[in-house]
């Protein structure tokens, strides 16, 4: 029987623990993988590593103090980044799945998914040039951020999007709608696989490289041994009262290993990776929790 | 459709907790799960249905619940107003007993089966009393009014007025039905239903049989009362004819002339057989309606064929040994020897002693005959010389209309004679003193006489043989008998030419019988309950 779910409140996602961790966390060595897309050649004043020199801008907190330029500061007595044209540029996106299900586990499973999205955009807006956040359903689908200093407001933009019910196809039309898509790092439950496996190979033939992430949640392996439970899906509504005994919880479980096999198999089909985080502690987020993000980004 | 206990409705309130109770128990935690294919597929992997409230299961729960409570409030449709009981009268009288043919059923059994058809069409309800008029009075009441059972034969005549009885009986509630020929009856019953029967038409009855039976002597007289009934279209005159047959020597038969209504008495002389049987005397008139009662039987007990023995003093007269002689000829027995091994059936003595008392002095039951007999070696006796004058009874069997006025005794003896019946004696004063007695014993019966054969002039009256012969005959226990049989049909039930007329009614419809329900909501409760099994 369907009937409206109350969701539960998530906590704090990017508590003043996680703020601190990650200019840290962004200081890690190591490239973030991004896409090259020459029909994005850069025009305008973007963040570049390399290329010609079109202008100056003020500096701000976080830039690359490799890019400063020292002749200017000589001159006028104020810091100027220097603004390179590059041949290719560099860009991200992170498509962040915003849809009920998403609220499952405790703590549910967006609260890692959007510190999973301040992570990833993070590395982005710090590595490369520019971050686009993809988020189906949302008023602000798709923002762009461009360098570190625009990490106060990504955070802020991660934490207001709001919960809907969309379907993955419409983020696959956003995110190639985005002017540089780059990798692009899909976060989200990716259950069931029906419903994502056509728009992870609609990606692919647009020439999209995607990553998926599955922020998990300790619902995914530890299945409740026993009780009388009212198992609710919050994406649509329906309901399940359940007596868990131990032949149902085993048999849980081989469905769930059965949902891991058939993810896995989507995304090699699609070529694609498929990342698997736990985000240990949530409420003492810990830099080593938050590492194999990092080396997963650089593979 | 009516509820006789209404107030069992209101168990149809428990209707809400019904679909409370049969609810699932809500879980009391909540899990979250973007896995919900996973948990479906896990349980139909295990072949396992979520615990869920199935709105047809609480539909057959219901459905049962309200049968329940329906069937308690006992429901049933109303009875359709009519009446509910049925009284029959049965006109059981003589003249039912009419035939309009030979081989036709009788009245009576016509209208049984009247009875008997309507009977199985009868509802179950109706409560039926039967009442048979005529006769014997008998009543029967339910199963055994609607099988007839133990009617009888019609007979006697009809004392009961079926008019009166119909009036007292109907109501609104009771059905009278009359079933009757009319004959007897001044009116039909104005109120009922009226059965009819035609019984109309000749009859002859044997009204009265007398039979003056003279056993153990053969000779039987029979005086028979006929009358006969023509119908309308005969004249007065009616020819008749009485037969009488069975177990007499000779089979008579009379052609009759008899006017219609007019007693006529015919006298028959007969002869019996010595084996006896049925006699029959038998009426028979062209057109009889009603042939029970033209016919007369009776069963003749065989004759006796007494053995007679005879004691006489060696110098007496032979008057005994004539008197044996003549009495065995006439009754069909034998003179034997008083020492013969066989029985001796009556023993006739003249004189002497005879050992007829016991040890305590009493006389033996033993059919004799004495003349001056002492009955006991102990016996005193004492000469009584011509005892006169002499008187006899007038109204004992053994004398009645004999004339003993010339009877002489030269000697008789006193203090032989037993306790008894005097029927003779010495006329003294006020005093009797009896010269012969009867003692009566039962079964049989001895006379003794306190003179001798030879010294009296008895044996030369012209009343001796019958004396005699009454004596014979009273020394069976009872003197010849006159029979009278009694009517067989009653004055009313004869005349068959003029009932009562009325013509016939039939019966209204009864009230329709009040419908239970109660058993179809239990039916369908049960079917409810049993499909409700079924339903997952």
């Amino acid at each position: 029987m369907a009937r409206s779910v109350t969701l539960p409140t998530i906590p704090e996602p990017f508590p003043a623990d996680f703020r601190s961790l990650l200019p840290a966390l962004l200081a890690t060595r190591g490239n973030i993988d991004a896409g090259r897309i020459e029909r994005l050649r850069a025009r305008r004043s973007v963040l570049s590593q390399s290329g010609t020199f079109v202008g100056h801008r003020r500096y701000e907190r976080g830039d690359d103090l490799r890019h400063l330029d020292w002749s200017a500061y000589a001159r006028t007595g104020e810091l100027f980044t220097k603004q390179l044209q590059e041949d290719d540029r560099r860009a991200v996106t992170v498509v962040l799945d915003l849809s009920p299900s998403m609220f499952a586990g405790s703590p549910p499973r967006r609260l890692a998914a959007l510190r999973l999205a301040a992570v990833l955009a993070g590395l982005a807006l710090a590595r490369v040039d520019g971050v686009s956040v993809v988020a189906p359903g949302a008023a602000n689908a798709t923002a762009r951020f461009t360098g570190t200093a625009q990490l106060p407001q990504l955070l802020d933009h991660l934490q207001q999007l709001p919960v809907v019910d969309a379907a993955p196809s419409s983020a696959v039309a956003l995110a190639l709608q985005a002017e540089s898509v780059g990798r692009v790092h899909w976060i989200s439950d990716f259950a069931p696989t029906q419903e994502f496996s056509r728009p992870l190979l609609s990606l692919r033939r647009r020439g999209a490289r995607v990553a998926g992430w599955i922020p998990t949640v300790p619902e995914d392996e530890a299945v409740p041994v026993g009780g009388y439970l009212r198992v609710v899906d919050p994406e649509s509504a329906r309901e399940l009262s359940v007596p868990v005994d131990r032949a149902l919880h085993d048999e849980l479980r081989r469905q769930l290993a059965l949902l891991d096999r058939q993810q896995r198999r989507m995304f090699a089909e699609a070529g694609s990776p498929l990342w698997r985080w736990d985000q240990g502690d949530f409420e003492h987020p810990r830099l080593a929790d938050y590492l194999p993000i990092v080396a997963a980004c650089t593979r | 459709m009516t509820f006789a206990s209404p107030q069992f409705l209101w168990a149809l309130l428990v209707l809400p907790l019904l679909w409370w109770l049969s609810q699932p128990p809500k879980p009391r935690s909540t899990v979250l799960t973007a896995h919900m294919q996973q948990w479906q597929l896990a349980m139909r992997a295990l072949k396992r249905r979520p615990p869920r409230g199935s709105w047809l299961r609480f539909v057959l729960l219901a459905l049962a619940t309200i049968a329940a409570t329906l069937a308690a409030a006992r429901p049933f449709v109303p009875a359709t107003p009519g009446p509910q009981r049925l009284v029959v009268l049965l006109d059981a009288s003589a003249s039912m007993a009419a035939r309009v043919e030979p081989d036709a059923p009788s009245a009576f059994e016509r209208a049984k089966r009247t009875l008997r058809d309507r009977f199985d069409e009868l509802p179950e309800h109706v409560d039926v009393t039967m009442l048979r008029c005529g006769g014997a009075l008998r009543r029967r009441h339910g199963r055994a009014a609607r099988s007839m059972q133990d009617l009888g034969e019609p007979g006697g005549g009809l004392d009961v007025d079926l008019e009166a009885l119909a009036k007292r009986t109907a109501s609104e509630d009771c059905v009278v039905w009359t079933l009757t020929d009319g004959q007897g009856q001044e009116r039909l019953p104005s109120v009922g239903a009226l059965t009819r029967l035609d019984t109309s038409g000749a009859n002859a009855v044997l009204e009265a049989v007398r039979v003056v039976d003279a056993w153990p002597l053969p000779n039987l007289r029979i005086e028979v009362d006929v009358v006969a009934y023509p119908d309308r279209a005969s004249g007065d005159r009616i020819r008749a004819e009485l037969a009488v047959r069975g177990a007499v020597r000779q089979e008579q038969s009379f052609r009759l002339s008899l006017q219609s209504g007019v007693r006529a008495t015919r006298t028959v002389d007969l002869v019996r057989t010595k084996q006896g049987g049925e006699l029959v005397v038998e009426l028979s008139m062209p057109g009889d309606r009603l042939p029970d009662d033209h016919r007369y039987r009776c069963t003749l007990p065989p004759l006796p064929a007494p053995r007679i023995a005879t004691l006489v003093e060696s110098d007496a007269q032979p008057f005994a040994q004539v008197a044996a002689e003549s009495l065995a000829e006439e009754v069909g027995g034998e003179v034997v020897a008083p020492d013969s091994s066989e029985p001796v059936g009556m023993l006739l003595v003249d004189g002497g002693v005879v050992p007829l008392l016991d040890e305590r002095g009493e006389l033996l039951g033993r059919r004799a005959l004495t003349f001056g007999t002492r009955l006991g070696a102990s016996v005193a006796s004492e000469v009584w010389p011509a005892p006169a004058p002499l008187q006899w009874s007038r109204r004992s069997p053994l004398t009645v209309g004999l004339d003993l006025s010339e009877l002489r005794v030269d000697r008789a003896w006193r203090g032989i004679l037993p306790e008894g019946e005097p029927f003779l004696w010495l006329e003294d004063g006020a005093e009797r003193a009896p010269l012969a007695v009867v003692v009566d014993h039962g079964e049989t019966a001895s006379m003794h006489f306190a003179f001798r054969l030879e010294d009296s002039n008895l044996p030369l009256l012209p009343a001796f043989p019958q004396l005699l012969r009454r004596a014979f005959v009273r020394s069976y226990g009872a003197a010849a008998i006159r029979r009278e049989v009694p009517p067989r049909a009653p004055e009313g039930e004869r005349d068959l030419s003029s009932p009562a007329a009325g013509e016939g009614r039939g019966l209204p419809e009864f009230a329709g019988p009040e419908r239970s329900l109660a058993v179809w909501f239990v039916l369908a409760g049960l079917l409810a309950m049993a499909l409700r099994a079924f339903v997952r």
